[in-house]
């Protein structure tokens, strides 16, 4: 199908950005990579009259460190994320999650922090960012502010970032040496995740210290299995202990039923990925 | 496809029968929603509904094709089209009072078809999100009807732009719904709700799209209706996110 026709804007600066954005008020649509944007566009689910492609913007990407805090820039694409050596190194589940999104393609046109803003309940990024407890940095016409991750995802496709703000970076607190893992369970490849789980393990003597686990798909938003977080600590890495702590992994959660399954059968997932997960993570 | 839903407001049955039944002071707790005339039992009016990248305008219109005063049942039908033509969308709904301890119970049931090009989807998601509407449009309903009885303010984080806290009436809506969702969920719906309210105003602005036009204006006359464009919604969310 065509997009309603719109009018295109591509600033060279945040600034530009912003009182473009201003300017066009309700009818104004940030576009990021525009993976998910386009085929809405397509479908006419949306004909916003002005898009603001902020391609052209390139303090908005790029991965760099920041004392104890890895920053990647919102409009970095997936597949440099995903092979950044400083993101593999700080914050590896971050790079293992980013490679199970999508295919190549959209891999290379995507970004980091359209897919996060776009806050697909069943897009990969969320959980992670959450388990890590992500800040987003976000400017608007008042200025700049940082918003934690457990703040920013606030429901179905929503998230903290209002109608007159742009997330410019994501700021995650290093995690070096952590085992991490994420598993993403699908029918078919490329396929949304039907449940997906990030888990980030610190491993002392034979034993977890600390666990951080995000679940995808499990709800409007990712959640942290706190729960499972807390009973993981003192575990030994062996599959029985990690199998007890992890089995209450879905509960509490309310995830949709759908044609891919229900929500009991998405709870007994989650709670089978998170034992996996963990197992993986500390292998790793 | 069907969909049904069940709540509770703090009202005798006399008093929310009568306010189910006027247009005007129920439209505006449906999130987005702006009544555009009433006439007899026929009535129009658009719905604006923002989710992320997708902003949806209905416009339709609405009858009540049955309203039994002694029975306390209506039964209204709501069609709607898409203004460039993509499609069509059309549900009956069946609103049921009955009286519940000291409030009423409403029980609405609602079957809706769409066609055009979006009309492949699934129930999951829009099941998820008409539930949520419906808990805002019962928050404020149940606020109108009883603002001292049932209603319990709980924190509110979006006070600001959400008139309605939450409300013991949310409670058991979320409650029927088997909803254990996390609490902050509702809240930042209603900010969200209640800003997309206020971009419609009468005087508002263009459309922005329409897939499927629709049965908004019913929701102004029920909730029911409501819930059938809720559910629109939720299809067009749902076909998107199957895209």
């Amino acid at each position: 199908m065509i997009p309603v026709a719109f009018d295109y804007q591509s600033p060279s600066s945040i600034e530009e950005a912003l009182a473009l954005l201003t300017e066009a008020g309700d009818e104004g649509k940030i576009m990021a990579g525009g993976q998910s944007l386009i085929p809405v566009l397509k479908l006419r689910l949306a004909a916003p009259e002005m898009v603001i492609d902020l391609g052209k913007i390139d303090s908005l990407r790029g991965i760099s460190e920041d004392g104890d805090a890895l920053v990647i820039g919102a409009m970095t694409p997936h597949h440099e994320v995903a092979g950044n050596p400083l993101v593999a190194q700080h914050a590896a589940l971050i790079a293992k999650a980013t490679q199970t999104v999508a295919d190549p393609q959209v891999r290379h046109r995507g970004t980091f922090g359209g897919a996060l803003v776009h806050a697909d309940p069943a897009g990969d990024l969320p959980a992670p960012a959450l388990a890590l407890d992500a800040g987003f940095v976000i400017v608007g016409p008042g200025g700049s502010r940082t918003v934690p991750a457990s703040d920013f995802f606030v429901d179905l496709f929503t998230t903290a970032v209002g109608e007159d703000e742009i997330l410019t970076q994501v700021r995650i607190p290093k995690k070096t040496g952590w085992g991490t893992d994420y598993q993403k369970f699908t029918r078919v490849k490329q396929q949304w995740s039907i449940v997906g789980v990030a888990a980030a393990i610190r491993v002392e003597d034979g034993k977890i210290a600390e666990a951080r686990i995000g679940l995808t798909n499990m709800g409007s938003v990712p959640i942290r299995a706190t729960t499972v977080e807390q009973a993981l600590v003192g575990c030994a890495l062996e599959e029985g202990a990690i199998a007890q702590a992890t089995a209450s992994a879905g509960d509490g959660t309310n995830p949709p039923s759908d044609i891919n399954g229900d929500a009991d059968y998405r709870r007994h997932l989650a709670s089978v990925l998170t034992k996996r997960a963990v197992l993986a993570a500390g292998a790793a | 496809m069907e969909l049904s839903h069940r709540f509770v407001v703090p009202a005798a049955l006399d008093v929310a029968w009568a306010a189910f039944n006027d247009p005007e002071g129920i439209a505006p707790c449906f999130p987005g929603a702006t009544l555009t005339s009433v006439d007899g039992d026929t009535f129009t009016g658009s719905v604006k509904i923002k989710l992320g990248p997708i902003s949806m305008l209905y416009n339709g219109t609405g009858r009540f094709v049955e309203r039994d005063e002694a029975a306390h049942r209506a039964v209204i039908e709501a069609k709607g089209k898409d203004k460039r033509g993509n499609g069509t969308a059309g549900a009956t709904v069946v609103a049921q009072l009955t009286p519940d301890g000291t409030g009423t119970a409403v029980e609405v049931s609602t079957d809706l078809s769409i066609t055009g090009k979006p009309a492949q989807f699934g129930r999951g998601v829009i099941q998820d999100v008409s539930d949520k509407l419906l808990g805002q449009f019962v928050e404020c309903i149940a606020q109108k009807l009883g603002p001292d009885s049932a209603v319990e303010p709980v924190e509110e984080a979006g006070a600001a732009l959400a008139p309605e806290p939450d409300s013991a009436v949310s409670t058991s809506v979320a409650a029927a719904a088997g909803a254990a969702a996390d609490q902050s969920m509702p809240e930042h719906e209603s900010a969200e709700a209640s800003s997309a309210g206020r971009h419609t105003g009468p005087t508002a602005e263009p459309a922005e799209l329409n897939l499927l036009s629709t049965v908004l204006p019913v929701l102004a006359r029920r909730y029911a209706l409501p819930v059938a464009v809720v559910i629109v919604v939720v299809v067009v969310v749902w076909i998107w996110v199957k895209r």
